[in-house]
């Protein structure tokens, strides 16, 4: 009886946690692969690994990590399986523009389609350090990458975001 | 000094950097200042265009949505069976789930954000704390306390403002839920968290919690209640 409690509250726990973070890993699967239907195929799988995988989970505070892990993962996996040749941006902005266009702002737009022509390796670091408040150590965990090299992608993917927007880059350092 | 070059390469890495150094050079040098508000501006900017609107179906997981849109069908075909069929095991045993409560959802939210536990004396900018408490048609006084952490958070399908006030006792979460009405003043204490969700006639409900396992349920409230007080209701 006891386990039984203690395995529906298990559960409970792990929904509300899915739950809570749904939205935030639905957005970095979103700019992951810049198409919402693929990204909400990615994280459907990802949360059915999670759930088979959750004893792996040994400190909940560490879940979201641990969760885009397994969307990074599932979204290669996919990407394989798929054996996508090119993607064109161009497409995939005008499939995406209702999206897009959502924000209140014009300039959100801007800054949007912007993000979505930057260049995978500079959009990925931003997304994950800007969205999901990711360190520069725990990016470069993550992708792989030494520390330096993140700091490099970093910049040079606020300074390109800037170019598109129109912002003033003439004060940027020189590389 | 820093040079001019290796101070704004490190902010254009990362606008909120707060080392030492980096703060001094910029309170020293007035173009890399402008150079950083610049970039701040900037950055508020991308901070939202990254949160794009997601459909508000907190309640559905990803694995019990309903098939039909246009794009499912094909999708769904492309799928093994095998997942097409573990999917239909794992949502049956979801859905005879009973709905977390309030509590465990706001709890379980915290988990995702361990960031924001940072004790700092470091404010939010302005533009930024603004642009969160906007969608919420709010804003805070200025005698709120330092809001170190601020972020528009979607919660159980609405996007509601997770705001973390630094206060004498620490850092005190706070989840302003306009779309989440309570009757009494619910207390939790889970997860190491401790926590009270007062109700706000008219404007929802406000979670105040803190990691502190020594704080009592009446100073708990009293928190809450001044962050209560220095909520402006904009609406």
């Amino acid at each position: 009886m006891n386990d039984e409690a203690g395995g529906k509250q298990r559960r409970a726990r792990f929904q509300a946690l899915c739950q809570s973070l749904r939205p935030d890993l639905l957005r970095f699967a979103f700019w992951l692969s810049r198409d919402r239907a693929l990204a909400e195929d990615v994280v459907q799988e990802s949360m059915l690994r999670a759930w088979k995988a959750q004893d792996s989970l040994l400190d909940e505070a560490a879940a979201k990590p641990w969760l885009l892990t397994i969307i990074r993962r599932e979204y290669a996996r996919t990407f394989e399986r798929k054996r996508f040749s090119t993607v064109d941006v161009d497409e995939l902005i005008a499939k995406e523009e209702p999206l897009l266009a959502a924000a209140e702002e014009q300039d959100m737009s801007d800054v949007r389609v912007a993000l979505m022509k930057l260049p995978d390796e500079y959009r990925e670091p931003l997304v994950l350090q800007v969205l999901m408040g990711y360190s520069t150590a725990e990016i470069a965990r993550e992708l792989e990458l030494s520390g330096p090299a993140v700091l490099t992608r970093l910049c040079r993917a606020r300074r390109q975001l800037r170019e598109a927007c129109g912002e003033d880059t003439s004060q940027d350092p020189q590389e | 000094m820093m040079e001019h070059a290796h101070y704004r390469a490190a902010i254009l890495a990362d606008p909120h950097n707060t080392d030492a150094e980096l703060r001094a050079h910029c309170e020293a040098c007035a173009e890399c200042c402008a150079f950083t508000k610049q970039l701040l501006k900037f950055e508020s900017r991308l901070e939202r265009a990254l949160r794009v609107d997601i459909p508000p179906r907190a309640e559905v997981l990803p694995f019990e949505r309903k098939r039909g849109n246009a794009a499912a069908p094909r999708r769904w075909m492309a799928i093994a069976a095998s997942v097409l069929l573990g999917a239909a095991i794992v949502a049956g045993v979801w859905l005879t789930l009973p709905q977390s409560s309030l509590a465990a959802a706001v709890v379980a939210h915290m988990a995702g954000e361990p960031e924001a536990w940072r004790r700092t004396d470091i404010a939010v900018p302005q533009p930024e704390l603004e642009a969160v408490l906007k969608d919420s048609k709010l804003r805070l006084k200025s005698d709120a306390g330092t809001v170190s952490y601020a972020s528009s958070c979607t919660f159980r399908g609405h996007r509601v403002p997770h705001l973390v006030v630094q206060t004498a006792s620490g850092p005190v979460t706070v989840m302003v839920l306009v779309h989440e009405s309570v009757r009494q003043v619910t207390r939790f204490d889970d997860q190491g968290y401790r926590g009270t969700i007062v109700p706000v006639p008219g404007h929802g409900s406000i979670a105040v919690l803190m990691r502190d396992p020594g704080i009592d349920a009446a100073e708990l409230e009293r928190i809450a209640a001044r962050v209560d007080d220095s909520i402006v209701w904009t609406r």
